[in-house]
């Protein structure tokens, strides 16, 4: 009946020899019987779905209870054809089911057009909005040296500001690049072992500029952590960086920021400490999420949002967890813990119950 | 130092050469600028340059990648120190997926990103330097 209207058609007698089929032939649709011998009609219709779930599945019920049709439907067939059925309800069926495979293909081919257009969209217009403001912060550095004898402090002061502010917008243009399409699991290819110490100092070393500007003091514990980690130095003092960069961002000036680490049951535990603004009990369990809106810093500072969603992603990607406490006008601690590679063998860190008003999430 | 060391840089932006050409010439340096890889690449050939400062991005892609390759199948740019300044770092981790973020394009090379520090590209530029006269010695 089929090959009548042009159809090319194959045809199987049991479930398993038709799953062999659709692997080969990768068809258009599939006609099944629900009552075949071997394979049950609904394990064939799952299995299809699951190769291919574009595939369009027809039913053929020979009892044609509303039953066995209700549940074929759920397990992704399209539609279903009561035994017996004519010539011409078998086409409109075959046809119709067709088209709806056509319309899946095209909606998929769509989608992933969209999505790569995103992805050189993101990537050409980070470039474009971060090369002009290189430029300029080129020569911004280089003009406040070469000018260094005639400027006076006050305009020196203000060529500093401009320097901050261009920094930055390109710290976020940065970030947002980053969130936004790196395939973050690739760094997993790169993973060797790490003295949490060493990524604690170049975190510091990272926001210390911007600390020494809203006069906040990073501080550690006196002697350092010995533990090490399995993973990727550069993204691992990123997502330590981020944090203590926020906790810097809403801290008052002069006061402290604390990071800590320290041992705990096979995990290494980094804590960052600060006593600033804090966080609602409302925007707490969204802070390490994608969509929520940057609070600006106690200088005013803007950010993108992102920061935390990042660490959050990477330090994930480490095999390891972050979550946050915090109280309103006390201060935030957020934690980071890490699956431990090698216990230090030199004297624990001690923690210290009274840091900060932690409260687990 | 009796001659100036000779710098060529290749990059496709204006702005950004003139602040970083001031930089190198505040400190002694002879600077070449070629605005794209077909000049750069005469001009490699054309005369004998200390060290490359060599831009990623340029024109349609990262057609500093092809002026790399292009240099390395040359004996004697393949030996030259070059300096890569790209402005977006991860750029580079894409177009070698799986490799550390420097992924070496050439024998002698060293990468820093967009803007650049001052005091610390000066550092580089002369360590380079420096490495590639000193191997040049020893091999003589």
């Amino acid at each position: 009946m089929l090959e009548r209207s042009g159809y090319e058609v194959a045809t199987s007698r049991d479930g398993a020899q038709g799953l062999r089929r659709v692997e080969e032939l990768a068809p258009d649709l599939v006609l099944v019987d629900l009552k075949m011998p071997g394979i049950s009609g609904f394990d064939v219709i799952e299995r299809v779905r699951a190769l291919d779930p574009s595939i369009v599945t027809v039913v053929i019920t020979g009892y044609a209870t509303l039953d066995s049709a209700v549940e074929a439907m759920q397990k992704g067939a399209y539609d279903f054809i009561p035994k017996p059925f004519t010539p011409d309800e078998l086409r409109r069926i075959a046809r119709r089911g067709i088209e709806k495979r056509k319309l899946v293909l095209e909606a998929e081919a769509l989608r992933r057009e969209k999505e790569m257009l995103k992805g050189q969209f993101a990537s050409i217009l980070s470039h474009e909005l971060k090369a002009p403001l290189d430029a300029v912060q080129q020569n911004l550095m280089w003009i406040t040296e070469e000018l260094a004898g005639a400027l006076t402090e006050v305009q020196r002061t203000r060529l500093e500001r401009m320097k901050s502010r261009i920094s930055e917008m390109l710290g976020l243009i940065r970030t947002w690049r980053r969130a936004i399409f790196t395939d973050l699991s690739t760094i997993k290819g790169g993973f060797g072992p790490i003295r949490i110490s060493t990524v604690i100092h170049k975190a510091i070393e990272n926001v210390q500029v911007y600390a020494t500007r809203k006069d906040v003091d990073v501080v550690t514990a006196p002697s350092d952590p010995q533990g090490e980690v399995v993973g990727d130095e550069g993204t691992l003092v990123e997502a330590l960086a981020n944090i203590i960069g926020n906790a810097v961002k809403y801290s008052h000036a002069g006061s402290q920021v604390l990071v800590e680490a320290e041992e705990e049951a096979g995990s290494l535990l980094v804590r960052v400490s600060d006593s600033g603004v804090g966080i609602s009990e409302e925007e707490l369990p969204l802070i390490f999420g994608d969509s929520k809106p940057s609070r600006d810093g106690t200088g005013g500072e803007k950010g993108s949002g992102l920061g935390l969603a990042l660490t959050r992603r990477i330090v994930e990607i480490h095999g390891g967890t972050v979550f946050a406490g915090s109280k309103v006008g006390k201060g935030t601690t957020i934690t980071i813990t890490l699956p431990l590679l090698k216990t230090s063998t030199a004297g624990l860190q001690g923690s210290d119950g009274s840091q900060g008003t932690t409260s687990s999430t | 130092m009796d001659e100036p060391r000779q710098l060529l840089i290749i990059d496709d932006d204006p702005d950004f050469v003139d602040g970083l050409r001031s930089i190198l010439e505040s400190a002694g340096y002879s600077v070449d600028v070629a605005y794209n890889p077909k000049a750069g690449f005469d001009a490699l050939r054309a005369k004998r340059y200390d060290l490359l400062l060599l831009d990623i991005l340029m024109g349609r892609g990262a057609e500093g990648v092809m002026v790399a390759r292009k240099m390395r199948k040359d004996p004697e740019l393949s030996k030259m120190p070059v300096l890569i300044i790209t402005s977006l770092r991860e750029q580079i981790a894409f177009l070698f997926p799986g490799q550390p973020v420097h992924p070496h394009l050439l024998p002698v090379d060293e990468l820093m990103e967009k803007p650049v520090e001052p005091k610390i590209l000066l550092e580089r530029v002369g360590n380079l330097i420096e490495a590639a006269e000193k191997k040049k010695a020893e091999s003589k």
